[in-house]
């Protein structure tokens, strides 16, 4: 048995997020304060591009608010451009911070398990989406 | 009954209580009202400029002088606000001046003038416009090179549409220390808002007044001498700010557990309570729906920002990583830990330049491999406008994971089976005539694609883009100015026809939102009373409900 398992982000955070010029930013947060250790391992810029793959062109940067248990997520680059010139219906990028719950994060079976973390959704694969469809 | 409160002693006892009345140029209208009447308040803030609606404002302002402000401001003054504001003694400092902060200002003088308020006093913060000085100040030095991609606007060569640089919190608070009752302000950050007026109610714009300080200085420089953490204050209510100016997004609006929401149809908006200490709570309006929680605000402090050990604004940088937030009684959370560090040298500047044209079109697509269809015919829609040159279209199949990243999407497509596609095309070009070409090869689709392609309208016309440019200027560079006027020094400047026609409109709208206030449900059904059922086209109704505004 794999040590690590893939769950969906909705089972360990929740989200919002905004733009700001060509950059969105996705703010997530742990549903308990103590599943922060868990979501600073698990969502990564290197997780991050690997999700957006082509959509996000530029830096991604991560950073920690340990005061509400929470990351902040900068993703430059992802919006066509920005509110005012992009081609995108959601030129705000208001739906990431929703969409993104469904991205599966890596997380150490027995420290969710000790924590608390649902494991019901887990799955071997990373790209196991029988979540979505 | 709330008073305004400017001296140290009473805010010992109680907290400063401000209400935001909205989150956008756009938001429900009639809120600020229901929030002045349900609650007792002594400031109200509405943010109403998103980072663009300035250069929208400018181009108004161009072709009409006495436009260029946020117009859901009237429709709710007009509604019962003007009259609440006075009653109840609160003061309110907005941001909806935009681009005109002298029309707006007028007419509020005008709503209040309607219900006697003669000695109602509006201050005008302007200063923020750098659009008329940009030869002056690109010759003295400033290179107001565009932050995301380097480019200066030498190199770019295009005109400049708009450039406002984002004043703070002093001049806010010289207006409410001279006296002011309402505040309208171009482009004043969205925090200072609630920041000026603490500056006020705390004492500091009295005290950087005993000590002669400009209302440029640093507002860290206010505090009085007993204070030992003044950036810190200054950070909590900066954070305040920026928890309330969103509006009823901070009371369960947007929020992920959407579904926990109570009466989400009918949500109120925000209170900032502030305290001595800088203890900071936020709450909602009585009555109504929505909720105040640990989760709902602190998806709101994460919200549009960047790096969170350097949130910043005017008047102060706020590392927000130790902020914390808890729940302290039903619809109460309690807000700690902003750290202050002094005021960025520079100050942001929101600009636009003229971008190329655009529209927007989109049908429906169903049966049987509805994606197939869709897909069909957009390669249609895109062969038929090879020729042209300089034409970006950008296609989104809606229903069919546009809401995934492309990578994911394209796993995901070949089990997809939606049982229909909304075709949703946008295209970009310097030339006019192309986007015209555009929107005339959408409705023929019907006729000359697949089966099952409805949905049509219209042919959409082309509209100019502004592309966004944010910059920075140096603080020596911009200088507020604040203006009081009154009732005596009212010079109502004739409108133009235009605007002339665009404030009828408006007042049809507060008329019938003044009925729906005073019945509390849609029950007016105001095309039936003028017999519409035997007229179908949209342009009469229109002259119908025009005529409705004259009777």
């Amino acid at each position: 048995m794999s040590e690590i398992v893939w769950i969906p982000l909705s089972d360990l955070a929740h989200g919002r997020s905004g733009d700001k010029g060509d950059s969105f930013n996705i703010g997530l947060i742990a549903h308990k304060k103590k599943w922060l250790e868990i979501l600073e391992v698990s969502v990564t810029p290197k997780l991050l591009d690997e999700w957006y793959g082509d959509s996000v062109t530029g830096l991604i940067s991560v950073w920690s608010m340990p005061g509400i248990g929470a990351i902040n997520c900068l993703l430059r680059g992802g919006l066509g451009g920005g509110a005012t010139t992009s081609l995108m219906l959601d030129a705000q990028g208001k739906i990431w911070g929703q969409s993104i719950l469904r991205m599966r994060v890596p997380v150490n079976r027995k420290l969710a398990s000790e924590l608390g973390v649902s494991l019901n959704n887990q799955s071997e694969n990373q790209w196991d989406m029988s979540h979505i469809i | 009954m709330a008073v305004s409160k400017s001296n140290v002693a009473v805010l010992a006892e109680e907290p400063i209580r401000i209400g935001s009345g909205g989150g956008f140029w756009g938001d429900r209208p009639l809120a600020p009202v229901d929030l002045l009447k349900s609650d007792d308040l002594d400031y109200m803030m509405i943010d109403y400029l998103a980072e663009l609606t300035l250069s929208i404002m400018a181009k108004q302002k161009r072709r009409d002088p006495s436009s260029g402000w946020a117009t859901d401001l009237e429709i709710w003054l007009a509604a019962g606000g003007i009259d609440a504001l006075r009653k109840k003694s609160v003061k309110l400092v907005t941001n909806g001046g935009g681009a005109n902060p002298e029309s707006c200002a007028r007419m509020v003088l005008e709503q209040a003038a309607k219900i006697g308020w003669h000695e109602c006093k509006v201050a005008v913060i302007s200063g923020d416009d750098i659009l008329p000085r940009l030869d002056y100040l690109l010759k003295n030095g400033e290179e107001l090179t565009h932050f995301e991609s380097g480019e200066t606007i030498s190199d770019n060569g295009a005109e400049m549409m708009s450039a406002n640089a984002y004043l703070g919190a002093g001049p806010i608070a010289s207006a409410l220390e001279i006296g002011a009752d309402i505040i309208i302000t171009g482009r004043v950050a969205d925090a200072s808002l609630l920041v000026g007026c603490m500056l006020h109610s705390a004492g500091w714009a009295y005290n950087a007044f005993q000590l002669g300080l400009t209302r440029e200085s640093p507002v860290v420089d206010w505090a009085p001498k007993h204070i030992t953490n003044p950036l810190d204050i200054l950070a909590q209510w900066t954070i305040a700010g920026h928890l309330i100016e969103c509006g009823a997004q901070v009371c369960g609006g947007n929020y992920s557990n959407w579904d926990e929401v109570p009466n989400l149809a009918a949500l109120t908006l925000p209170i900032a309570e502030i305290y001595l200490n800088s203890d900071v709570k936020i709450t909602r309006g009585k009555g109504g729906g929505g909720m105040v929680n640990r989760k709902i605000v602190s998806e709101q402090l994460i919200y549009e920002i960047g790096d969170p050990e350097a949130y910043i604004t005017p008047d102060v940088v706020v590392d927000m990583r130790n902020i914390t937030i808890e729940d302290e009684s039903e619809d109460v959370v309690i807000v700690t830990g902003a750290i202050g560090k002094p005021e960025p040298k520079s100050l942001k500047v929101s600009a636009a330049i003229e971008g190329g044209w655009f529209a927007s079109s989109s049908l429906l697509i169903s049966g049987p491999n509805a994606l197939a269809r869709a897909t069909a015919c957009d390669l249609a829609l895109r062969a038929r406008l090879s020729a042209l040159e300089e034409l970006e279209i950008y296609t989104e199949f809606i229903g069919g994971g546009v809401t995934l990243p492309k990578n994911i999407r394209q796993q995901l497509s070949p089990i997809l089976n939606p049982p229909e596609v909304l075709l949703r095309w946008a295209a970009t070009s310097p030339n006019r005539r192309n986007i015209t070409d555009f929107t005339r090869e959408v409705a023929p689709l019907v006729l000359t694609g697949p089966a099952g392609v409805g949905g049509y309208g219209a042919r959409t016309k082309p509209r100019r883009q502004l592309q966004f440019w944010p910059t920075l200027i140096s603080r020596k560079s911009v200088e507020s100015l604040v203006k009081i006027e009154h009732l005596t020094h009212l010079h109502i400047t004739p409108e133009s026809e235009r605007f002339h026609f665009i404030r009828k409109r408006t007042r049809g709208f507060i008329s019938r939102l003044q009925d729906e206030l005073d019945e509390r449900e849609w029950t007016r059904p105001i095309v039936k009373k003028l017999g519409w059922e035997r007229n179908d086209s949209i342009a009469d109704l229109t002259i119908l409900k025009e005529k409705e505004v004259e009777i």
